[in-house]
């Protein structure tokens, strides 16, 4: 026999589910890019602060090539705000 | 004003007699940059000029007025006059008072540093002291002896010792101390004993008394010399305050000596004349032409000629005065080229916009609007101001888009968002349709297409500016081609799904194989542009998707401003929704704490915010110029306009 009041709770169940699932992909989205980025910046920003200990002058230009990997976690970011809402 | 300041190319060829005659009245003008001069193997008996006969007395001098200024602590560069000193004056204070002063700083500076060596010496004999002071023997007894042997030193505890000796043992000191006098015939077993005990032998100071006296007395010397150094230092701040104006002076007008007896360095000369090539702008260049025949009555030629190669061109801004500050953060790219589009003012609109769209708060913006006009008093540098007045207009675009995104440090105004919604459902505070994301998306990448065709089409001004005949042709038809490419891309788009904000072409007329009439004309379009593109370099078509990834990056421009958002509405849910408020409801003297511990959060937190807000605002907005925008057609390279001659800040002719 089919319990149909079981099935209305599985499709509750199902929906908070798939909730949890968009909430879990834009968690990885953002989570996943970010790392990406950390490490790109990582080897540009060391080698920054060196060119800048070298010569102050490169200081804006340095900077500026550090955030350059940032576009990596911006495409997370809008991937998980489309999931979101 | 989209174009780099005009220039015109002038020769000059005078007697060397009326040399310094010239020099002088170019440096006044302060207009004429110096083309240097390279002697070249055919330079047709054309060698580089020797500096004027006072070039090395005055830098002899300079180099006096800036020991003094070292020694007592003027640095020119942040030193504000209160008025100008007539330069005639300077110069009489050079002859008569410059070496007395520079006597005076010179015996302070070299007693100072006497005193200084003599400070030391008294603090290591001082140190030396120190362990002897636990035992309570005077100095003169450590030494002198015939049959005995002194230990003195540090020992990790003290030991037991069985032949006859005397011992004294303390542990008040670091390392403790211990002494030991035995006869001789006992010192290798004692010296035993102690090693095993990690004994470190110390030096017997050469002094006689008792320690405690000894050290007191050295103290005391160190402090009589300290006072003594003070009253040196103190001396030099009084010559600071009485000679600065005057010296600061000296420096520059020596500098300003130096610089034009040292000018001949960069003219060609023969045996009887000299030749001197530069750049002056051209509504500039009749003055100085005129200036310069009057003073040689005559005995000068002038020749203006032709600007064959614009590589060597020095490069100007001609840019009405609100855009002049957005100049540094074009240079920090590259300067212009001299046949170059100047994008400085497009910058000065776009850049505010951005930084807007990202930052748009009220809050925010009044903070920094703020910070901007009250930390110009304190910055004094001409790259500070500018970077200042840059910030002050980000932020006055920064409140207007609060105003319009209704935002307020994080929540809304007493009024609808006037364009779309940024507010997040943080903390219960959710307004009826929450944030409007994808809308907010559509319209970033309305402004990347938009901004990224406007760089294509000066990418095609430049092009015919910058190159010649068949290749100028082939540049031009390139860049028309990328926008080809992208539009066509966005036709075939539009085509086949239909998006919010932007024009649904889905129900277009089918033409062929399920294609309706705008992708087809999407379809061609991209084809031309591809072969546009490739006509000129067939390489490039490996950079066709950056047209996609360039148009996705202005989403940054929603992006960094939403996360702005949700660490502005946390801030404000932890402070006050989750501490603050329920604290509130019932005063306990523990809820006061709570709410002050809120109070600070909320401060911290929206000060971490407004940091984060300039420079997620100012780099990204920076970098969609940069990397985005300059890209499609910016050069840049060009020679910066140094003209010859310097402002004088503390000295007037």
């Amino acid at each position: 026999m089919v319990d149909f009041g079981t099935a209305e709770v599985t499709l509750e169940m199902v929906q908070a589910s798939q909730l949890g699932m968009k909430a879990f992909s834009a968690a990885l989205a953002v989570g996943l890019t970010g790392l990406a980025s950390a490490i790109a910046e990582m080897t540009i920003g060391s080698a920054a602060v060196g060119a800048t200990a070298e010569n102050r002058d490169v200081f804006g230009l340095v900077l500026l090539l550090t955030v350059i990997p940032e576009t990596i976690v911006i495409f997370g970011l809008v991937v998980a705000l489309l999931l979101m809402f | 004003m989209l174009w780099p300041e005009r220039m015109r190319r002038l020769l000059i060829a005078a007697p060397k007699s009326e040399i310094k005659t010239i020099i002088k009245e170019l440096y006044r003008h302060k207009v004429y940059h110096i083309e240097d001069f390279v002697p070249e193997s055919e330079s047709g008996g054309l060698s580089i000029g020797h500096p004027l006969p006072e070039a090395s007395s005055a830098a002899e001098t300079l180099i006096k007025v800036r020991a003094i200024e070292n020694a007592c602590g003027i640095d020119p560069a942040r030193f504000e006059a209160r008025m100008k000193i007539p330069a005639s004056r300077v110069r009489e204070m050079i002859r008569t008072d410059l070496s007395a002063i520079q006597k005076e700083v010179e015996d302070l500076v070299n007693s100072r540093s006497k005193l200084e060596t003599l400070k030391k010496e008294h603090e290591q004999r001082a140190r030396e002291l120190e362990p002897f002071t636990a035992i309570p023997l005077d100095l003169e007894f450590y030494r002198g002896y015939r049959g005995f042997t002194v230990f003195a030193g540090h020992i990790s505890h003290d030991v037991k010792i069985d032949v006859p000796h005397e011992k004294y043992f303390s542990d008040k000191v670091t390392g403790n101390m211990i002494v030991v006098v035995v006869q001789n015939e006992h010192q290798e077993e004692v010296e035993r004993i102690l090693l095993n005990a990690g004994f470190q032998a110390l030096a017997i100071p050469e002094e006689n008394g008792a320690p405690t006296d000894r050290l007191q007395a050295h103290l005391d010397e160190i402090r009589r010399i300290d006072d003594e150094i003070a009253a040196i230092n103190q001396k030099l701040a009084e010559i600071r305050e009485k000679h600065a104006e005057l010296l600061v002076a000296c420096d520059e007008l020596l500098t300003a000596d130096v610089e034009r007896a040292e000018a001949p360095l960069r003219f060609a000369t023969t045996e009887e004349t000299f030749i001197s090539e530069g750049w002056v702008p051209d509504d500039r260049a009749d003055e100085i032409r005129e200036a310069l025949e009057r003073v040689t009555n005559g005995r000068i030629y002038i020749e203006e000629l032709e600007i064959e190669d614009d590589s060597r061109v020095p490069v100007e801004y001609d840019n009405p005065s609100f855009a002049t500050p957005t100049q540094l953060l074009v240079d920090l790219y590259a300067r212009p080229r001299y046949s170059e589009l100047d994008p400085t003012l497009l910058v000065t609109i776009v850049f505010p916009i951005f930084f807007g769209l990202i930052l748009g708060d009220v809050g925010y913006g009044a903070i920094l609007l703020a910070m901007s006009l009250g930390l110009r008093k304190f910055l004094k540098g001409e790259g500070m101001r500018s970077l200042l007045k840059v910030l002050s207009y980000a932020s006055v675009s920064s409140i207007v888009f609060g105003v319009l995104y209704s935002e307020f440090l994080g929540y809304s105004l007493p009024w609808e968002a006037l364009i779309f919604s940024r507010h997040l459902n943080i903390g219960g505070h959710a307004t009826a349709h929450g944030p409007q994301v994808v809308e907010l998306l559509l319209l970033a990448i309305w402004i990347g297409i938009l901004h990224v065709t406007l760089g294509r089409v000066l990418g095609m001004a430049n092009a015919r500016r910058l190159y010649h005949g068949k290749h100028a042709t082939k540049a031009v038809i390139a860049n028309a081609g990328w926008i080809g490419v992208m539009w066509g891309i966005l036709l075939m788009i539009w085509s086949l799904f239909p998006i919010p904000l932007m024009p649904n072409l889905t129900g277009l007329p089918v033409l062929f194989m399920g294609l309706n009439t705008s992708a087809v004309v999407g379809a061609i379009l991209i084809l031309m542009g591809v072969i546009g593109i490739a006509q000129e370099n067939v390489l490039e078509i490996v950079e066709l998707p950056t047209i996609i990834s360039h148009v996705l990056s202005y989403a940054r421009l929603v992006a960094v401003g939403l996360s702005s958002v949700a660490i502005a509405m946390m801030v404000n849910y932890l402070a006050i929704g989750m501490i603050i408020e329920p604290q509130l409801e019932a005063i306990t003297p523990i809820g006061v704490i709570a709410i002050i511990f809120g109070v600070l959060l909320f401060v911290l937190g929206h000060l971490l915010n407004t940091a984060l807000g300039i420079l997620g605002g100012g780099l990204h907005s920076l970098r969609l110029h940069y990397v985005e925008f300059f890209t499609k057609f910016y050069k840049g390279g060009g020679i910066k306009y140094k003209p010859f001659g310097k402002r004088s800040k503390f000295t007037e002719e």
